[in-house]
């Protein structure tokens, strides 16, 4: 009885220590995004104002001698505006001039055009001369000049200061709400740790250091062994390989790990964000991405009816706090949190070289491209073990080379484990750290790239006996 | 920090455009020219009655159509019983109000329960059921209510119909003002449409999209299928209850032939034709099945004379819209949009030349 | 003679107990057990042949072996014309993916030609009444199998990427065409067909007198014949090949040079033949024949379709022989709600076992 009390209580924490982790995360993004947006719109209003002192200073320096390169612009561009309609006027005169052939209609219309064109030029000129009195002239733009100075300074200034009292005040909140935060988390935590000291017997189970541990896992499928009896395990941070021949049962572990299938007997021991040990085949489909496990699929499963950046959103799915009623009324929180994902989508997209995409829909992108999408598409949940089905299969050697790279800097930037199935074995002992080769669902061997190669078993396993 | 552009329309633009170009401003414009048409009869414009009417039995249909769209074209899932939770919220409301003097904010609550747990039956059916098999056995339901609506004569009056001239409101009775009730229907339309856009772009909505085109990718993205199967039910059912309570309120009339499955196919018809993943398209849709027939054929002696002839006209609609466009009328609209603007700058490169000649 | 309340507390008490043992059984000793699903299976399966079977058993004794068998002869007719249609709606089911909703149209355009024929035949000949409504039939297949024929070619086959919905929408839409045009055509005049026969035939069962219209028997040899001749067709033919293997995949199976426009073709058009036989079998108790003649028996061959499941032949049979008894025999009990209860008693069954009584499960690979 006091277990169970203490379970549930254990329970309650985790969703505690959860929705405070999440708060928190939450509040870090969305303050410097909030800050960045200001300044962006600051600077735009910036550039504006300055925009709007060179058209009014234009006159002033002109008629003071100050002929830059803008001033010559200006009048490039006024003169051929003229140019151009006298270009198209004539144009239409002489289509006329083919339909009615009336030479001396023609002639007088033309000799009219041009004349008004030149006197449009001299105009332009005129009104681009130095003035003659050049001391009054010059004065009258440096009063202007200076005006326009104080007052730039003045909107600056202005800005600046709202900007600066709007981001020490954001700062200065976020800091407190997330000290606070922080507090509360701690002592949760500490609450957490001493429940899960106490009543903990999964901690023997799976070691400190190891992410993912199988024990003695089997599936079968009426009279078929699938996986049979197999144990390995995943160190954190690392690149594990699993390759076999063909119906090896490499995917029916895969989808055992992420609960697609129930296995027929044995144990998946997974250590989460917190370090915490769970058994996973007490776990449902989609609550496994809450612990940290994303996979990808062997054929490309996308949300075809969604653009790129929203096929990835929905991969952020879990990481909504906003309740059904919030999304319904369009509540600021959601809004907030939208542009959160937004821009946390838009990084990863960034960061894998995808950014040209977003607006795309998946139909009709290269199946490299797809593949590439479904990875950013796990990263999207500070992911701590992706799980990645085939990612080089249907892919040229270019793509595949890209692919190793990717998968290398996902594993250094987002400090991730990456558990894979590849039958490209240049790929696998190119990147994994460990390889375990498997084969009717059962271990043949476990070690390092360079001794599954060297492996007599496994070579049996791919090429047949003798 | 670096900030991305985020999105194309939160770009800086004029304040007309802007408003033009909200999502919500096609929902007010329609319900302002709907109040506009109440607006000139109540001046004493010669607008028929039966206009007016057809007008309203539309936007009625509009709400159960767009319950149905969130169902179809967002969680994937066919059904056929919509004219039996329909008839269920026309009954509710008609018993309520006549036999225990109910008001109308009680009976909304009730209705809205009522609708939770009928939708989460459905739901927990659907995750047994799939596909095709799901239509035909929500049709089966949709049966049984209709026997229950013909032989519960304590409550439907059976095969008479049930008749319901006065709303209760603050305890107080008060008898029909069809123009009152019009205006009503406008608002609560607008306020479903843009509730119902708000969950279309949501992250609800989009998980929904992502359990329809791969189960199993939602559910290893962290979508419960269980949760919003039942959430899409219970949507549609709301809406069907709500259209249902409106139906009375509106007409006042209720019989046990109206909800059979000839409804329940025109609702899905409505949203098929218009597209299922847009509101404009489901607006679009029921006006061209329902709302042609109600407030314009009505109206023209000739059809009025060969009434067989709008079923003929309905049903080639159906088929064509279906087989040649299978996006929906909405589709259908974006195509002429595209058209049209290619139209107009192909004029105009053929007035240029006449004008100007070829080019050099 | 029977006792209502009596035998609705039984029928309650078994269908509840069915579920109680149910229950008991999954969660006290299939959850223990390894292989769950497959258990699960076994014991519905148990459970359900139980439960007709003490329904039957229930329904006998307290109907009285007379009124049991009598009903059955009554419903034969019955039988004859759901099991018919719901052959040519499993028919189009397995070959375009589609629920027909015309099914029935298509038989009542049949049945409208076929009473013009009558008509027709009436004033300028003198044959007799079996011989006329011999040739109705006749006509009203070949109507109906035409109709299917081009309904096949000109609409299912040009929308072929559209969405099985969609082309349930499409024969609705079909439906609304064929009802808009029959008055057009056949407007005003009143339309009827006969029985093939008037005769009450006694028939000694089980040593009770019962009676049999001649008109049911000669509607029982038409459908037994024209059902084996199909599932014979089905089941030694080249297109019978040809049908099973399009259901199973289209693609592959014109891939493997099955030529699947043929074979969507003839599906249609033999459906719409079967329902053309059906509609013309089934008019002569409606009084004249109406645009509703086969609406009761559209929704019925649905759910018998589901009932027996989709996969095979021979389960929406059972289903179309299954629904109209349980009714006929019910009515006795609730003249009001038998409908009603026999729906439930689908959904039921159809919940636990969601491919229908005799449906084959196809696994889905991740």
């Amino acid at each position: 009885m006091a277990k169970m009390i203490d379970s549930i209580f254990k329970l309650y924490l985790t969703i505690k220590i959860d929705r405070i982790e999440t708060k928190i995360a939450f509040l870090k993004e969305y303050q410097p995004i909030l800050i960045d947006t200001l300044k962006e719109k600051n600077d735009k209003k910036l550039q504006k104002v300055a925009l709007k002192h060179k058209h009014q200073l234009l006159p002033y320096a002109i008629q003071a001698g100050h002929i830059d390169d803008y001033a010559l612009e200006a009048k490039a561009l006024e003169i051929k505006k003229v140019e151009d309609q006298f270009y198209w006027h004539h144009r239409a005169l002489k289509q006329a001039l083919k339909r009615n052939n009336n030479q001396t209609a023609y002639d007088s219309k033309f000799a009219l055009l041009t004349s008004k064109k030149n006197d449009a030029i001299q105009a332009i000129e005129a009104s681009y001369a130095v003035s003659s009195d050049l001391t009054t002239a010059q004065k009258a733009y440096h009063l202007v000049v200076e005006k326009q100075k104080i007052e730039y300074a003045k909107v600056k200034a202005k800005l600046e200061e709202q900007y600066v009292t709007f981001s020490t005040n954001k700062k200065r909140l976020l800091d407190e709400k997330v000290s606070y935060l922080n507090k509360k988390l701690e002592i949760a935590l500490a609450k957490f740790n001493h429940y899960q000291s106490g009543i903990n017997s999964l901690d023997e189970m799976i070691d400190q250091d190891t992410i993912l541990k199988l024990d003695r896992l089997s599936m079968h499928f009426g009279g078929l062994k699938a996986v049979d009896e197999l144990s390995f395990s995943v160190k954190k941070g690392e690149i594990f390989g699993l390759i076999g021949p063909n119906g090896a049962g490499k995917t029916t572990v895969f989808n055992c790990i992420t609960r697609f299938y129930k296995a027929t007997s044995g144990q998946i021991f997974y250590r989460n964000r917190l370090n915490e040990p769970l058994n996973l085949n007490q776990f449902v489909v989609h609550n496994v991405i809450k612990e940290g496990i994303v996979r990808t699929f062997q054929n490309v499963e996308l949300i075809w009816e969604l653009p790129i950046l929203e096929n990835l959103l929905v991969a952020g799915h879990t990481l909504y706090r906003t309740g059904f009623f919030g999304q319904l009324f369009n509540i600021r929180r959601i809004r907030r949190e939208e542009m959160i994902m937004r821009q946390k989508a838009l990084k990863i997209l960034s960061d894998l070289d995808l950014l040209a995409y977003q607006y795309a829909y998946p139909i009709g992108l290269p199946y490299g491209i797809l593949k590439k999408i479904e990875l950013a598409r796990t990263l999207m949940v500070n992911p701590q073990l992706i799980i990645l089905d085939e990612p080089a299969a249907g892919l040229n050697d270019a793509e595949t080379d890209n692919l190793a790279l990717t998968i290398k800097k996902i594993r250094d930037e987002y400090q991730a484990t990456i558990f894979l199935v590849e039958h490209d074995m240049g790929l696998v002992m190119e990147i994994c750290d460990t390889v375990c080769a498997i084969s009717f669902g059962k271990k043949l061997a476990i070690g390092t790239p360079k001794e599954i190669q060297s492996s007599q078993i496994v070579r049996e396993a791919y090429l047949g006996g003798e | 920090m670096m900030l991305y552009s985020v999105n194309r329309s939160l770009e800086r633009k004029t304040k007309l455009h802007q408003i033009l170009h909200h999502p919500y401003f096609g929902f007010f414009a329609l319900g302002f020219l709907l109040l506009f048409v109440q607006f000139l009869r109540i001046t004493g414009v010669n607008i028929p009655i039966t206009v007016l009417r057809g007008l309203g039995l539309t936007m009625i249909y509009i709400i159960i159509a767009l319950g149905f769209s969130i169902l179809l074209g967002y969680a994937g899932l066919a059904s056929l019983g919509t004219a039996g939770f329909v008839g269920i919220g026309t009954y509710l409301i008609g018993y309520l109000t006549n036999a225990k003097g109910y008001s109308i904010s009680m009976i909304l609550v009730i209705g809205f329960l009522g609708a939770i747990a009928i939708g989460t039956i459905v739901g927990f059916i659907s995750l047994r059921i799939e596909g095709l098999y799901l239509g035909i056995i929500t049709l089966g339901l949709s049966e049984i209510l209709n026997e229950v609506f013909k032989n519960a004569t304590a409550i439907t009056n059976g095969t008479n119909g049930l008749l319901m001239n006065r709303i209760v409101l603050f305890g107080q009775y008060y008898q029909f003002n069809s123009n009152t009730i019009f205006i009503a229907i406008v608002f609560i339309l607008i306020l479903v449409m843009v509730l119902t856009l708000n969950i279309m772009k949501s992250p609800t909505g989009r998980a929904m999209l992502a359990m329809r085109n791969s189960e199993s990718a939602a559910q290893a993205m962290g979508v419960s299928v269980l949760k919003y199967r039942l959430l899409a039910f219970i949507i549609a059912t709301v809406y069907a209850f709500l259209g249902g309570i409106l139906y009375m309120t509106y007409i006042g009339f209720s019989i046990p032939t109206t909800w059979n499955l000839a409804f329940s196919l025109f609702v899905l018809a409505a949203v098929i034709v218009g597209g299922s993943q847009s509101i404009a398209g489901v607006v679009l849709g029921t006006f061209m099945i329902f709302g042609l027939d109600l407030a314009v054929f009505q109206q023209i002696t000739f059809f009025q004379e060969n009434p067989d002839i709008t079923f003929i006209l309905n049903g080639v609609l159906i088929v064509v819209v279906v087989m040649f466009y299978p996006g929906g009328l909405a589709r259908l609209l974006i195509n002429l949009k595209f058209k049209i603007t290619n139209l107009v700058k192909k004029l105009m490169k053929k007035w240029k030349a006449y004008k100007y000649g070829e080019d050099d | 003679m029977f006792n209502e309340t009596k035998f609705w507390n039984t029928f309650i008490i078994i269908i509840a107990s069915l579920i109680v043992v149910y229950a008991i059984v999954d969660i006290f000793v299939l959850r223990k057990l390894p292989k769950r699903s497959k258990n699960q299976t076994t014991l519905i399966n148990g459970l359900l042949i139980l439960g007709f079977a003490s329904i039957m058993v229930l329904l006998i004794d307290s109907l009285g072996m007379f009124l049991f068998l009598q009903t059955i002869m009554d419903k034969v007719l019955g039988i004859c014309v759901l099991a018919l249609a719901t052959t040519g709606i499993v028919l189009i089911f397995k070959t375009s993916m589609t629920t027909n909703f015309a099914q029935g149209s298509m038989a009542t355009l049949g049945a409208f030609f076929a009473a013009r024929y009558i008509l027709y035949l009436t004033a300028t000949t003198t044959l007799t009444t079996i011989q006329k409504v011999f040739l109705a039939i006749l006509v009203s297949a070949l109507v109906a199998f035409i109709l299917g024929i081009l309904i096949d070619v000109f609409i299912i086959r040009k929308a072929k990427h559209v969405t099985s919905v969609g082309k349930q929408m499409i024969t609705m839409g079909l439906v609304l065409v064929i009802s808009g045009l029959i008055p057009v055509t056949f407007g005003g005049l009143p339309l009827e067909i006969p029985r093939l026969s008037y005769d009450i035939v006694p028939v000694t069962l089980f040593g009770q007198s019962l009676s049999i219209p001649q008109h049911s028997i000669y509607a029982l040899y038409l459908t037994v014949i024209v059902l084996v001749v199909l599932f014979a067709a089905l089941r030694f033919t080249k297109w019978g090949l040809g049908v099973r293997a399009t259901a199973s995949n289209e693609i592959v199976a014109k891939m493997m040079g099955v030529n699947t426009r043929i074979i969507t073709a003839m599906s249609w058009a033999i459906a719409g033949a079967l329902g053309g036989l059906a509609s013309v079998l089934a008019a002569p108790f409606g009084g004249q024949v109406t645009t509703g003649l086969m609406v009761s028996y559209q929704v019925n061959g649905f759910m018998a379709s589901i009932l027996g499941g989709f996969s095979s032949f021979g389960g929406p049979l059972v289903g179309a022989i299954l629904i109209p008894l349980l009714q006929g025999l019910l009515f006795y009990f609730s003249n009001l709600w038998q409908n009603a209860i026999v729906y439930l008693i689908i959904l039921l069954i159809v919940l636990a076992k969601p491919l229908g009584l005799f449906g084959k499960k196809i696994a889905k690979k991740v």
